[in-house]
């Protein structure tokens, strides 16, 4: 009986471990990442101008890994989004980050997908910004929160699509 | 006092340890001129991402809370983390309305790791957007 138990538990860990598992995007130079690392507000380690809560976040954060390196977290798993949402509660903490380590020449990147608090947290789905922006934007589903939100729709209404007034794609 | 020595040295060794978390990097003062891009989708070369084609999807990955960049003449992409005093690089309204423009910047360059970071510290000057590629692109991406 106990070795049933054990056996399922097994499974059960080794299923949840395989659905929190990062996917290929396709993308160059990325390889699927599962990582222990330190969240930091970038402008703080880089210069030392440091902001309570890591700017709240206002700031673009990073994962310091246990070598000293440090690389720029900016996607999530939304389209258009990056991952401040999913990382400020993570201020200097230590976290398990699963995703994409993209190791272009032109500059190293991280694309998070999953996340959880070291050593065992519960895995997140690094989807938060859609879920503030539903907040933020009365209730509104998030899926194509780029065509309804309304910083983004002023914007576009003043410069086009183009970023010039007056020039608009040929119908 | 031997024991107290060796305490010490290891309080201060900590100390230490915790107050310089990060390596130090020595700021570079420079002028870069180029155009200002959306990092994610340049860098990675998921589509097509300059000029006016891209901006639209620039405006969405700004607002979304992508990080912005330079990329200067000489094709170095250069992140930036601070513009004209304002800590705010998620979403920073100001970045948002010149995004895909051609600015020369005054600023603070750090490399650290393989990315080159930096503190704008002025916009000298902005010539808006010049680099017209939408009728290669049309609007990337979906088209419309």
């Amino acid at each position: 009986m106990i070795k049933k138990l054990f056996m399922t538990a097994s499974i059960l860990t080794a299923s949840a471990v395989v659905a929190n598992a990062a996917s290929e995007w396709g993308i160059d130079h990325e390889k699927k990442t599962r990582v222990e690392v330190k969240v930091v507000d970038l402008l703080c380690e880089i210069t030392g101008n440091c902001a309570a809560e890591c700017g709240k976040g206002k700031r673009q954060l990073g994962f310091l890994f246990d070598d000293g390196k440090l690389v720029p977290a900016v996607k999530n798993q939304e389209p258009f989004a990056g991952a401040t949402n999913d990382l400020i509660k993570f201020c200097n903490k230590r976290i398990v980050a699963d995703g994409l380590m993209i190791s272009n020449p032109k500059m190293p990147l991280f694309a998070v997908q999953f996340t959880r608090l070291a050593p065992d947290g519960k895995w997140s789905r690094a989807n938060q910004f859609g879920k503030d922006w539903s907040k933020a934007n009365g209730g509104k589903k998030s899926g194509q929160w780029f065509r309804q939100d309304p910083r983004i729709k002023k914007t576009i209404k003043e410069q086009g699509v183009f970023g010039i007034p007056g020039l608009k794609p040929e119908s | 006092m031997k024991k107290l020595f060796k305490l010490f040295a290891i309080m201060g060794l900590t100390a230490t340890v915790m107050s310089t978390p990060s390596q130090a990097v020595t700021p570079k003062r420079v002028q870069i001129s180029g155009e200002i891009i959306d990092t994610w989708c340049y860098v990675t070369e998921i589509m097509f991402a300059e000029g006016t084609a891209h901006h639209q999807c620039a405006i969405w990955c700004a607002v979304g809370g992508i990080p912005v960049s330079i990329k200067a003449k000489d094709g170095t992409v250069y992140m930036v983390l601070r513009v004209d005093g304002d800590d705010t690089s998620v979403a920073n309204p100001k970045i948002v309305k010149i995004q895909s423009h051609n600015v020369t910047v005054d600023g603070d360059h750090y490399v650290r790791d393989g990315v080159n970071y930096l503190i704008v510290n002025k916009v000298a000057t902005d010539k808006g957007i010049i680099n017209m590629t939408h009728d290669e692109y049309g609007v990337v991406p979906f088209g419309e």
